[in-house]
């Protein structure tokens, strides 16, 4: 019976793939203009964007993990906020407070960050829009670490930071690369937030948008399949290194 | 060494005592013993010496969780070189695993191994880090009963041949019986310190025979007569003992001390158990509300009408701890 219901369950997934597939015009696979750029713009900012979330998420997600502190309720309903705005409504919020009349944004315009149709802008809503999914999988990831083992490096000789890279990471990284894969997945596929707050540079998901608008369905396929293409295989990597044991 | 420790969170406990070899704190479980040791690893706050003050990685012990808490990604040799620094730290780590008859086994990651293999490759990584303690938690407690002796004797050995002192808590007179020294602990107080031979041959209290692993030890008071009263066996017995009348008692009797026989003035009892080993029987007897133990000749016949007789010169009486209620 499960078998049954997990071959349909895959079907249905796969059932929108076998759409494109059967409706992409292979004779006349081309590309509209400046869908070579948006590839580079998508993969290098989401990658900057990956980088930022990896050095801030980890050690909220890891002293979240381990400190149990009063209040800690506040800080999940706020992780669960930013997690359930709707992306056009947290594209809105952002240009609020970093757009160019927002509090934020006026004091680093000022400073030469302008956070409005800028790389630093595409960056910036691709951060908000995967960084709670990062911190929230990593989290779990390392509460699945015996805190014993962590306390064991210590009794070893190992400083904190040294028993933090030498067992809670190693210990943590399935989880940790699925937290990852996650966010890179969520941060190269946001449309919304990008779209309100950095039309310009544009990134596969808004060029979509914008191919849809302009040229057609015809235009939106091929991007489609070069976003598969470049989006697929760091989160399928890191599924296969992390399950073995010395790649990570 | 000296150990003076002092706890006041989760739980209050004070714990003054030398260790010297393989010495044995034993205790009942939820007594803090863990907490103490954990306390002089420095992985929970207390104030003592040695090693007061000091973070858990400048503090020079070796520590040995109950479940060893081996780390399951690295392999045996990996796990052991975990405290070594530097080129030679895998040679390093063989001759440790070499000393623990472990090293055809450094390839091995720790859920392939049995608890006494982890047990060993446990003890040689906590021996890398040059202890000048060793602690051990529960020792026997991951064990399995069939191999559990030898593993200890081996275990005593490695720490006898490291020649570290080294302070194990357990539950278990099986340990207890083996140690150096003795240290009881009961309602998170020291009770009795001592070689293991003075402290099983005079126990300090009903409390202290129990944590020994005595059987027989029975709550009772001694009435006006100097007899022993014992409301659960529902009998009074005739004792030597110069415990004030009135006075509530704990009382303990050595099962092989207990003579079984069908006289008219023998208690009557009922069997419960038998217990056979290789070369006597233990008879779990009822007896009013209680239960007494009696160990008899493997090839003695029991009578169909069993009763007991216990002689006054073998009941050991112990003021009872007010404590208790």
């Amino acid at each position: 019976m499960p078998a049954i219901v997990s071959v349909i369950t895959l079907l249905l997934v796969a059932a929108p793939f076998v759409g494109l597939a059967l409706a992409t015009h292979w004779r006349h696979f081309g590309f509209a203009d400046g869908d070579g750029n948006a590839v580079i713009v998508s993969l290098l900012y989401s990658l900057l964007a990956l980088i930022l979330i990896i050095a801030l998420g980890t050690p909220l997600a890891w002293w979240l993990a381990r400190h149990r502190i009063r209040g800690l309720w506040l800080i999940d309903a706020l992780l669960l906020l930013a997690l359930l705005t709707p992306p056009l409504a947290l594209g809105l919020l952002l240009a609020s407070m970093y757009g160019p009349y927002g509090p934020a944004g006026s004091v680093l315009e000022r400073a030469g960050l302008v956070l409005t149709n800028s790389a630093a802008a595409f960056v910036m809503a691709q951060f908000y829009s995967a960084l709670p999914y990062y911190v929230i999988a990593a989290r779990a990831a390392f509460e699945s670490v015996p805190r014993e083992l962590e306390q064991i490096a210590l009794t070893l000789g190992h400083s904190p930071w040294r028993s933090f890279l030498h067992v809670s990471l190693p210990l943590a990284r399935l989880g940790l690369a699925a937290a990852v894969a996650l966010a890179w997945v969520r941060a190269l596929g946001e449309f919304g937030a990008v779209l309100i707050v950095a039309y310009y540079p544009q990134g596969i998901p808004v060029k979509l948008w914008v191919n849809l608008q302009d040229v057609g369905l015809a235009a939106v396929y091929p991007l489609l399949w070069v976003f598969f293409l470049v989006a697929m295989p760091l989160p399928l990597i890191l599924g296969l290194a992390a399950r073995r044991r010395r790649l990570i | 060494m000296r150990i003076d420790y002092t706890l006041q969170q989760p739980i209050a406990l004070h714990a003054a005592f030398d260790v010297a070899g393989f010495t044995v704190l034993l205790g009942a479980s939820g007594e803090g013993k863990s907490l103490l040791l954990r306390a002089i690893a420095g992985l929970v706050p207390a104030q003592g010496e040695p090693f007061g003050g000091l973070a858990a990685q400048h503090r020079a012990v070796g520590y040995l969780p109950q479940g060893y808490a081996l780390f399951p990604h690295l392999n045996a040799w990996q796990n052991v070189a975990f405290a070594l620094h530097g080129a030679q730290r895998r040679q390093q780590a063989m001759q440790l695993l070499e000393r623990v008859q472990m090293a055809a086994f450094a390839d091995c990651y720790p859920a392939t191994l049995s608890g006494g293999q982890q047990q060993r490759v446990a003890l040689a990584r906590a021996m890398a880090r040059r202890p000048q303690l060793l602690l051990l938690d529960e020792p026997t407690s991951a064990l399995d009963p069939v191999t559990r002796d030898e593993v200890i004797a081996e275990l005593i050995a490695e720490v006898h041949a490291f020649g570290i002192p080294t302070l194990a808590v357990s539950h278990d007179p099986h340990l207890a019986a083996v140690a150096d020294q003795l240290v009881l602990m009961h309602q998170r107080q020291i009770v009795q310190i001592g070689m293991p031979q003075d402290v099983y041959a005079q126990p300090a209290s009903g409390a202290a025979a129990r944590l020994l692993g005595y059987r027989n030890v029975h709550r009772g008071h001694i009435d006006e007569a100097r007899q022993l009263v014992w409301p659960e066996g529902g009998i009074v017995l005739a004792v030597e003992s110069d415990v004030r009348p009135g006075t509530q008692v704990e009382w303990m009797i050595d099962p092989a001390a207990i003579r079984l026989d069908e006289g008219t003035d023998a208690v009557p009892v009922s069997v419960e158990v038998r217990h056979v080993d290789s070369r006597i029987t233990q008879l779990g007897l009822r007896c009013g509300q209680a239960r007494l133990w009696v160990a008899i000749p493997r090839d003695m016949p029991i009578p169909p009408t069993p009763g007991v007789y216990l002689p006054p010169a073998a009941i050991r009486c112990w003021p009872a701890d007010s404590r208790l209620g």
